[in-house]
């Protein structure tokens, strides 16, 4: 019986991170349709979006989802600028300078949120004001389950989004076929920022989201994305589906792994993962066609 | 145009020179965690050193010049470190250098300190650190062989544990905290029922927390390095329902990580170095800091603020920048009551051979006892 509740804890936990690791990812993910180019940057909207709601929630006082509002409407202004910061100049080169740019991008957000912000981590109230529920010897903590709801949400809303609307196979075909996209008169720099802005508010909503687990930092974003990049390429580079799978996935396995074989190697299970995926399934769980883009 | 650039260099190299005789002072360098993920600590560092600085200079500096503190960045890395001693040590006037608290760091950067021959503080706090041929490194703060055997002689002594887990980051310090850990505790009789290590900047500490519960453990002992981690773990443990005391190394008691755990650490013991209300002296510290800053100082600034003062007593009493000769001095201090404890430097360069047990109460920091070792 304790085995059971103990890897069920290992599970709730690994799905709970693992949630946090699919969101970032569908944002790389929606970046790598639109534009081909890995944003390197990604984490660190996460990162910009916990700093955001520190500022209007502790910081301002707002109410929680005033704060939270802010906090997205913040991101959705930054998503703006930086596309036409980063990307935008370079849309015309290959795909490279923009990713060198993008990297260029993260260090400068990091060093002037540590400029502005201070380098001390912030702490970030839960967003349900009770810790967590013990169910038959399982703690479920309050704010993991806020963030397995909210990633189910999202996803939900991104899939109705991209196939149900007018805008979203816009952005759908602007993402397939540029030339094309702009011969039917869809404005492809328009449906190129609405990603930047769409990716932007998806990772301040998981910066948002784990600050309370694991404060608002500047390298918050760094540890995350990294993982999250590894499960876009085990779900399937560029996949929707591949990204939210291979997040899940990932959480999950570095955590039953950690439970199981050694903890001080957890983090090396997660890229063993993706060591293996490279080798032996290198288009990933969804994907189909890897070598064009590699 | 290369050969161009390189006259440019030799004139700017040339003005520098002089420019650095004109103001005649002694430098100091400094090389600190400005940046990357320990930078919070770094802040704390630098402003502990700049207190020192101001104090030492408004009492006539040393040797009649004034002191100068020169800042070289780190990036938090291990390689940061040693290119920033290289650098330095390249720019040549340096008399003494102030290095990182990091234990890691230190050890890259030893065997560059010892080819340059020039006096460093440091405050890591791996015993080995200045036991490895290295007749250069002198400790500002009580090592590892004496935190762990406070740890372990309260949490024996004091609170009557046996059974104890031992939590560590995989990093040098941590690792060198639970062998001496291991060592103390055997030295009691005890051999403890958990030892679980974990890497740096872990997200989720859950598989840690369910072995300490497997374990039985009434007592954590803990040396854990960076203060989210530490915030983290704190939570899960205590959701995850372990009631178990814990006496850990400074970094539980360190401010931030209090900030960012919240009641999760309420009823922690800590060993630190620097106790606010300790000493007369950590208290007339403590007015200062506050005073100036409007925050509360912790470890990362009372060490750097007893290092620089340490060295420019050293050179005060050698009456000269010779690095042998600030050697001499600095082993010789006996007696000298810093913000930290009274400093008995021995041959190897420790200065300090104890620690205070405090207790978190209720986000306050409580100081309990002094344990203070001979050997």
């Amino acid at each position: 019986m304790q085995f059971v509740t103990e890897n069920l804890q290992i599970l709730f936990t690994g799905l709970g991170l693992g949630s946090i690791y699919a969101l970032v990812a569908l944002g790389f993910v929606l970046i790598i349709r639109a534009t081909n180019v890995v944003n390197f940057a990604q984490g660190d909207f996460a990162m910009l979006g916990g700093y955001a709601m520190v500022l209007f929630f502790t910081g301002l006082g707002w109410p929680y989802w005033i704060a939270f509002i802010g906090a997205l409407l913040a991101m959705a202004v930054f998503g703006v600028l930086f596309n036409y910061g980063v990307y935008y100049p370079l849309r015309h080169r290959s795909f490279l300078p923009v990713l060198i740019s993008t990297l260029g991008a993260s260090i400068f957000l990091q060093n002037t949120v540590l400029y502005v912000a201070g380098p001390q981590p912030k702490p970030l109230d839960k967003l349900l004001n009770f810790d967590g529920i013990t169910l038959g010897g399982v703690f479920l903590d309050s704010q993991y389950i806020v963030i397995l709801v909210a990633t189910v949400a999202l996803v939900f809303f991104t899939f109705l989004f991209f196939e149900k609307t007018l805008l979203g196979k816009k952005l759908q075909a602007t993402s397939q076929d540029k030339d094309m996209a702009r011969l039917l008169g869809i404005p492809v720099a328009l449906m190129i920022a609405i990603t930047f802005i769409y990716s932007a508010v998806l990772g301040g909503i998981a910066g948002v989201l784990v600050g309370p687990i694991l404060f608002v930092s500047i390298g918050m974003g760094s540890i995350i994305a990294l993982k999250a990049f590894a499960a876009t390429i085990i779900g399937g580079f560029g996949d929707v589906k591949g990204a939210i799978v291979g997040g899940l996935l990932l959480g999950v396995i570095e955590s039953l792994a950690a439970q199981h074989i050694s903890v001080p190697y957890k983090d090396a299970y997660a890229f063993l993962a993706l060591f293996l995926f490279l080798l032996f399934r290198p288009q990933g769980i969804f994907g189909e066609k890897v070598s064009e883009k590699a | 145009m290369r050969r161009l650039a390189g006259i440019a260099a030799a004139a700017l190299a040339a003005a520098w020179t002089v420019c650095a005789h004109a103001e005649d002072t002694v430098k100091i360098g400094l090389v600190n965690e400005a940046t990357g993920p320990n930078a919070e600590a770094g802040v704390y560092t630098h402003n502990g050193a700049k207190l020192a600085l101001a104090e030492i200079n408004a009492a006539g500096g040393v040797l009649g010049k004034k002191l100068e503190l020169k800042l070289e960045d780190n990036q938090s890395t291990n390689p940061g470190t040693v290119l920033a001693f290289s650098k330095l040590f390249g720019e040549g006037g340096i008399v003494a250098i102030i290095g990182p608290i990091r234990s890691t760091q230190i050890q890259a950067a030893s065997p560059t300190v010892a080819k340059a021959g020039i006096p460093t503080m440091i405050g890591g706090t791996d015993p080995s650190l200045t036991k490895v041929n290295n007749r250069w490194v002198f400790r500002a703060r009580p090592n590892d062989s004496y935190s762990s055997r406070v740890i372990a002689d309260f949490g024996v002594n004091t609170l009557k544990k046996q059974k104890w887990a031992i939590i560590h980051s995989t990093d040098a310090f941590g690792s060198g905290g639970m062998n001496a850990l291991t060592a103390a505790l055997k030295s009691f009789g005890v051999t403890p029922v958990l030892v679980q290590g974990y890497t740096n900047n872990s997200q989720d500490f859950t598989p840690v927390v369910l072995a300490i519960k497997k374990s039985g453990a009434d007592v954590i002992g803990s040396y854990m390095t960076n203060s989210p981690d530490v915030g983290i773990f704190a939570k899960q443990l205590r959701q995850l329902g372990v009631a178990a005391e814990w006496v850990g190394s400074p970094s539980v008691v360190t401010d931030t990580a209090m900030k960012l755990a919240g009641p999760a650490l309420h009823g922690v013991y800590g060993i630190a170095d620097f106790t606010p209300d300790a000493t007369p002296e950590s208290k007339a510290y403590t007015k200062l800091y506050r005073d100036t800053y409007k925050l509360d100082p912790d470890v990362y600034s009372s060490w750097a603020y007893d290092a620089l003062r340490v060295l420019a007593l050293a050179i005060n009493t050698a009456r000269s920048t010779d690095p042998e000769a600030i050697r001499k001095a600095i082993v010789s201090i006996k007696g000298w009551k810093g913000v930290e404890g009274t400093y008995n430097f021995d041959e190897n360069g420790d200065g300090l051979r104890g620690y205070n047990v405090v207790k978190n109460e209720a986000g306050k920091v409580a100081f309990i006892k002094h344990i203070d070792f001979k050997d």
